[in-house]
């Protein structure tokens, strides 16, 4: 028991008293600027106010439609990459480190550099496309900034791929081999030995996964500041700007809250589906 | 590969001690010892916080040895955010360099100390100062800021795209050798003045609302206040700033939305040669006086007609050294002249600030006329004061400077506006404005909501300050 | 120990080429951005607003990565030293006492034990902004009562120093003690048993015997850690407001200006340095990586 005693500790003051306190401030009125400006109770205010907040219904339905496009398009191609990292050619490990390159740039790097990539007159993209006389769309306009936003999100996969990797060691050889003696062909051995061993694994990323994508704030921060007209405006940058631009960290723990619920929810179905495909031992 | 690696894990730590040893060497700064440390966090990069950097050197080897006080001064990014996060860890700097939109937010959430004392006893009074920057510094008859610089905006226009338009100009009844007076003129003369290429693309646009900083506050040269103080009522949905609404949208009607984003988006930084009011990519412009310091910079050309721009003082009429011109922006309302709209950077001292009173020593010798004559033409700006010297005017780098001045002056000079959620209503504002350009919606409705929401977002916040204060805890 | 699975060279070597060329294809694409800061970082002022780009700047301008030490804002050697700094207690921090919590839910058993694994999972699941105010709030508690017992600016503050950036990290982080926990279970049983029957106290067994074995795994947590706070940017956003506090995460957005003049060359020459270290160690450290993650198992 003395063991686990750090933990217990930090949990409590790092943890639990927090979420305490933050569950308490959602229902108050809190600016966090003078020692003496304590919170003011006003009950179930702030949760009437984002109910009828536009902007928490935008925000809400940003996060929503990017993870709708990134976490599928981020699942299929780590796990593909990690397949095809896992292969023995020569240049595995440059290939790896490239491909865990990008989460190790600075964000505002990334930031900048893709901003640059997907600018409409002077960019890499717009630049490839004209050559190949494809019209140049405007990767930032409105309509297209948040799709944008989710490509990007593949290139920072390096994280996946490595513990899909990890898994893949896993992957009892003797299975493989029993396979391949009994005639199956590389594609079969993935569909009927790989993947369902890998199932725990992908179940972890896929939590993960949902997790980042929840998480998401420094990048579009840097690179579009929620615009134009708020369609890349996500969940966490609304919640920032709410504590830290308008000083209402009450309404900020209300929206903190529901994000956590919100989040507990899709773990919660993901666990529930769990029983169905994942595979332990 | 055996040695290698190893090896290369020694030279990263070998590194690393050698970053830990120097870096913590440069941490510590040269304080005299006995001295008061003021610190003082501003938002400038260079070159306006070097231009600073002078004002405070002078003050640390003249007022600050006498009285023992020594400024600290730091540049900081993003300086908004970090005060308010450092005032809420009770480790906030002396003195905040800020802007003026945030002084009736931090007011009204205790987050800054009221400065009535130290000011009167500093003799800094309502009549040292223009009205209307004393009224930007005040929130509920109390002073919580000092002006450290102004910015009056005023129109910006090149006088050389007006006489290569001369003739089609006089033909509509325009005069090319002087800037539109009233709102509807303006409007004729960036329609002759926008040219397009074959493609229909917008070659150069005799004006776009481009600076997004000056749109929430068009209203003003349509009449209209956006905020009462005295009622504690918004009038977003005001006919005034409906009219403002309508007249951006018919910007980006006129010249077709399309068209209009990609030229936008066409255009360069503001501080690059590709500036497009320097690139010639517009004739007209919403700037401050600052434009000079930038176009002597980045494109001297423009202001070195006759002479370079050093020996500009040799010519009886400085102005005709420039290519640029500026005149008040003209204003929608027939009688209503000389609107101009006064921000400014403002210098705060953060509740739980250590040393509000050395602070404030700072603060007022940045407000000596002397010195603040001297910061005011080192950054290229209008004066704060009621009275400036006449060397003041005739050896600033920018010849249009008294225009300026006397916008400032004017009955019809307003500023920032004091609302304690003026952060929000600018945020909204912005967007609407942005809405209305993007798409065919009517800015009535658009308004209209964003009345309500605001209105209702500033009665709830008054109504809890008075709850606080009934409860004592404010 | 279980038996790692690398597959054989592919039988066909046609499968082999395919395998070649999709990740040709792919790396290109991830490389692109990298080589266009590196580009970047070599030219001079002018070229990075030239249009259309080019990528080898000619002349190029490499004493860009000197200037960068000589920037009167981006003090980088100052920056670098409070990240090492903080860096290295994190690290600390987090293998030590991860691995001491692992080691209490892998090999000890109490009661409760079931319940607060899962409570310690759950914890994962906590995005940041919901602690966020709420931490702050302690920290600022904490320093208003150890300023009255002990005076302002007393050892013990909080807000204002590194502490809570580092602190909560030697308390246990739940990802970690996961990590290492799974790794632990699948030690044998006899080598503790030994000990015991020996007369070690169960501290002395986990610290002579467990731990040398739990080398792969505890670099794995410690590789981790040091990448996330290398490259940490909400953290002292939050938490550090004196510039000569700023981490290099910090100091690189400090470049950017609101009127738009931002030194690109020299905001890609520092970020270029800055990734460089955890990329290095990355590079050194894959195999270790992967297998340690792997003998922990997803299970």
């Amino acid at each position: 028991m003395a063991f686990i005693s750090p933990w217990i500790i930090g949990f409590a003051v790092f943890t639990a008293i927090p979420i305490g306190l933050s569950f308490y401030y959602s229902f108050c009125d809190y600016s966090l600027t003078r020692p003496s400006r304590g919170p003011l109770w006003i009950g179930l205010d702030n949760y009437n106010q984002m109910i009828h907040d536009p902007v928490f219904w935008k925000s809400l339905g940003n996060t929503l439609y990017y993870a709708a496009m990134a976490l599928p398009a981020g699942m299929l191609v780590s796990l593909g990459l990690a397949l095809m990292l896992n292969a023995n050619i020569r240049g595995q490990t440059i290939y790896r480190t490239i491909i865990f390159l990008p989460s190790l740039v600075p964000t505002i790097a990334s930031a900048m550099i893709w901003l640059w990539m997907f600018n409409p007159t002077e960019g890499m993209f717009n630049f490839l496309l004209a050559k190949v006389h494809i019209p140049a769309p405007d990767w930032l306009g409105e309509r297209l900034a948040m799709p944008s936003l989710a490509m990007m999100s593949v290139w920072s996969v390096g994280n996946t791929v490595v513990i899909y990797l990890a898994g893949l060691q896993d992957v009892p050889r003797e299975l493989l081999e029993a396979a391949e003696i009994d005639g199956a062909g590389p594609i079969r051995r993935l569909f009927a030995v790989t993947l369902p061993v890998l199932t725990p694994v992908i179940f972890f990323n896929l939590i993960m996964a949902i997790i980042g994508t929840f998480s998401i704030l420094t990048i579009p921060y840097i690179m579009t500041l929620g615009g134009p007209n708020k369609s890349t405006y996500f969940y966490t940058m609304f919640n920032y700007d709410e504590a830290f631009k308008y000083l209402h960290m009450g309404y900020a723990a209300t929206l903190a809250w529901v994000q956590l619920a919100l989040t507990l929810a899709l773990t919660g179905i993901a666990f529930l589906s769990a029983r169905k495909w994942v595979h332990y031992g | 590969m055996k040695i290698i690696k190893p090896a290369i894990f020694a030279l990263l730590g070998i590194i690393a001690i050698i970053f830990l040893v120097v870096g913590s060497m440069q941490e510590n700064f040269p304080a005299p010892p006995g001295f008061t440390v003021v610190e003082y966090w501003e938002k400038w990069n260079n070159p306006e916080a070097a231009q600073m950097g002078v004002i405070v050197d002078d003050f640390n080897k003249t007022v600050g040895r006498e009285k023992k006080i020594f400024v600290h001064f730091l540049s900081v990014s993003d300086i908004d955010q970090k005060t308010l996060i450092s005032i809420s860890a009770g480790v906030p700097p002396d003195i905040a360099g800020t802007w003026d939109t945030q002084i009736a937010q931090y007011a009204a959430l205790g987050a800054v100390q009221q400065l009535d004392d130290l000011a009167a006893a500093h003799g800094i009074t309502e009549d040292y100062y223009l009205p209307v920057f004393w009224r930007g510094c005040s929130y509920n008859g109390h002073l919580y800021a000092l002006v450290s610089t102004p910015g009056t905006v005023a129109l910006l226009y090149n006088k050389q795209i007006y006489q290569q338009c001369g003739d089609a100009l006089r033909a509509a009844g325009l005069d090319p050798d002087r800037a539109p007076r009233t709102l509807e003129e303006f409007d004729r003369y960036t329609e002759i003045l926008n040219t397009r290429d074959a493609d229909g693309l917008i070659q150069r646009a005799g004006y776009v609302p481009l600076q997004s900083w000056y749109i929430p506050q068009l209203s003003f040269w349509f009449g209209g206040r956006i905020f009462d103080p005295a009622t504690g009522r918004l009038s977003l949905d005001s006919p005034e700033t409906l009219h403002a609404y309508q007249w951006v949208q018919s910007y980006a009607k006129r010249l077709g939305p399309r068209a209009l984003m990609d030229f936008k988006n066409g255009l360069g930084n503001f501080d690059s040669p590709e500036n497009p009011f320097l690139s010639g990519k517009i004739a007209m412009d919403q700037q401050g006086p600052w434009m000079a310091n930038y176009i002597a910079h980045l494109k001297p050309e423009f202001s070195e007609v006759k002479v370079p721009i050093d020996r500009q003082w040799e010519l009886k009429d400085r102005r005709t050294n420039v290519v640029w011109g500026v005149a008040p922006f003209p204003s929608a309302v027939p009688g209503l002249t000389n609107v101009s709209y006064n921000s400014f950077d403002a210098l705060m001292i953060p509740s739980g600030a250590r040393h509000p009173k050395e602070a404030f020593e700072f603060m007022a010798f940045v407000n000596r006329q002397d010195e603040a004559e001297k910061l005011d033409a080192l950054h290229c700006k209008n004066c704060q004061l009621r009275h400036v010297s006449k060397s003041f005017i005739e050896n600033h780098p920018n010849p249009y400077i008294s225009v300026f001045q006397d916008l400032a002056a004017s009955p019809n000079a307003q500023c920032t506006p004091v609302c304690p959620i003026w952060p929000e209503v600018y945020q909204t504002l912005l967007d609407t404005a942005q809405a209305v350009s993007l798409e065919p919606i009517d800015p009535a409705v658009a308004l209209r909501a964003a009345q309500t929401r605001m209105q209702g977002e500033c009665d709830r916040f008054e109504r809890l300050l008075e709850e606080r204060r009934r409860l004592g805890l404010d | 120990m279980k038996a790692i699975a690398t597959p054989r060279r592919p039988r066909h070597p046609l499968a082999g080429l395919s395998i070649h060329l999709g990740l040709l294809c792919v790396s290109a694409g991830y490389l692109l951005p990298f080589l266009w800061m590196v580009s970047t970082s070599l030219k001079t002022g002018s070229q990075t607003q030239e249009s259309p780009p080019r990528w080898i700047p000619h002349p190029w301008q490499p004493v860009n990565y000197v200037n960068i030490f000589r920037h009167p804002t981006f003090h980088a050697v100052l920056y670098t030293r409070n990240t090492l700094i903080i860096a290295i207690l994190t690290v600390a921090g987090t293998t030590l006492s991860s691995a001491i919590v692992a080691y209490g839910f892998a090999r000890i058993d109490f009661p409760g034990r079931g319940p607060l694994f899962a409570i310690m999972l759950a914890t994962i699941m906590i995005p940041f902004p919901v602690t966020m105010v709420s931490v702050f709030r302690v920290f600022r508690w904490m320093d208003l009562h150890t300023a009255m017992w002990l005076g302002p600016d007393n050892f013990l503050q909080m807000l204002g120093t590194f502490k809570p950036l580092w602190l909560p990290a030697w308390f246990a982080s739940a990802f970690n003690v996961f990590l290492l926990r799974q790794f632990f279970m699948t030690l044998p049983k006899e080598l503790s048993e030994a000990a015991r029957i020996d007369g070690c106290s169960e501290f002395a067994i986990f610290w002579r015997v467990v731990l040398p074995l739990a080398k792969p795994a505890l670099a794995v947590v410690a590789l981790f850690s040091f990448m996330g706070v290398w490259n940490d940017f909400l953290g002292p956003l939050v938490y550090i407001q004196r510039p000569e506090q700023y981490t290099l995460a910090l100091g690189l957005a400090a470049f950017q200006t609101r009127i738009g003049g931002t030194p690109w060359e020299l905001l890609m020459a520092a970020s270029t340095l800055v990734c460089l270290p955890t990329l290095i160690l990355f590079f050194l450290t894959q195999r270790t990586f992967i297998e340690g993650i792997a003998t922990t198992g997803g299970k």
